[in-house]
């Protein structure tokens, strides 16, 4: 088993069970649909942040509440997805 | 890079460059058992990170938004009555001393009050009477004197308004609103 340095993101690397083999089939193509799809959502809650910052320029602070959430529900989901999607321990044949 | 190193050697004739399998692996060496690659898994981290910060920022807004107060100022005696001229305009301070306003007396013998400050990028707006608006010269922004709606140019929002009473022969402000 080769060496491989961890993630700079701080990925809990486990080079006894997974190795690099890629997803298995399936997974693979639900990871990329996931990471579009948090993208996409991404750009809605700049969009979201933008009308926050012309609500509180116009002086409308009140009605930002409703845009905050929805950001939040977006951000849950994000969670929720890298947390259903994390890697899971298999054996390598 | 020296002729040798580069396929022709001294005395050869020049021509096409010879292109063995493989050559510009060696010219362009890249390790990707090297590389610091980034998964797909951490892209995904990555956007859940920024996903994260975008929502702190808009609660962030929310939160300043709903603890600033909706109106500033308080009742203020700002002119007479026959200070302005019908269709002129009068300015002064308000809410704060270093807050411009502007009182118009609009045709029809009516008053409207506006901040001065353009919702664009916060230069002076002034009254042109004789064009029946509202005028911001450092980007040619112009505001309907009779609402304050941004009607040309880059503004977006309507000038704050400040409302109004009239105390006898007083013009009194009242406080001023978004």
């Amino acid at each position: 088993m080769s060496e491989r340095r961890p993630s700079v993101f701080g990925d809990r690397y486990q080079p006894d069970v997974t190795g690099d083999r890629p997803p298995p089939p399936g997974r693979q193509a639900l990871l990329l649909a996931a990471l579009c799809v948090g993208l996409l959502l991404m750009g809605v809650q700049l969009w979201l942040l933008t009308i926050a910052l012309d609500l509180y320029l116009g002086g409308a602070g009140g009605r930002i509440w409703l845009l905050a959430l929805i950001s939040g529900v977006v951000f849950v989901g994000g969670l929720l997805a890298l947390w259903l999607l994390s890697r899971q321990p298999r054996r390598v044949d | 890079m020296s002729a040798e190193r580069d396929g022709v050697s001294r005395g050869e004739p020049l021509g096409p460059r010879r292109a063995g399998p493989g050559r510009w692996r060696a010219e362009f060496p890249y390790r990707w058992d090297a590389d610091d690659t980034v998964g797909r898994r951490d892209l995904l981290r990555l956007a859940v990170i920024t996903s994260g910060a975008l929502f702190a920022g808009t609660a962030l807004l929310a939160v300043l938004g709903g603890v600033r107060g909706r109106t500033r100022g308080g009742r203020r005696p700002i002119a007479r009555v026959g200070d302005v001229p019908v269709g002129g305009a009068l300015y002064f301070n308000y809410p704060a001393s270093d807050d411009q306003a502007m009182l118009l007396r609009l045709p029809g013998d009516r008053f409207v009050a506006y901040s001065q400050k353009c919702t664009h990028l916060s230069c002076a707006v002034y009254y042109q009477p004789e064009r029946g608006r509202l005028y911001c010269p450092c980007h040619e922004g112009v505001f309907d004197p009779e609402t304050g709606e941004p009607i040309a140019g880059p503004p977006q929002r309507r000038l704050p308004r400040i409302a109004l009473a009239r105390d006898g022969d007083t013009i009194v402000a009242l406080e001023e609103a978004p």
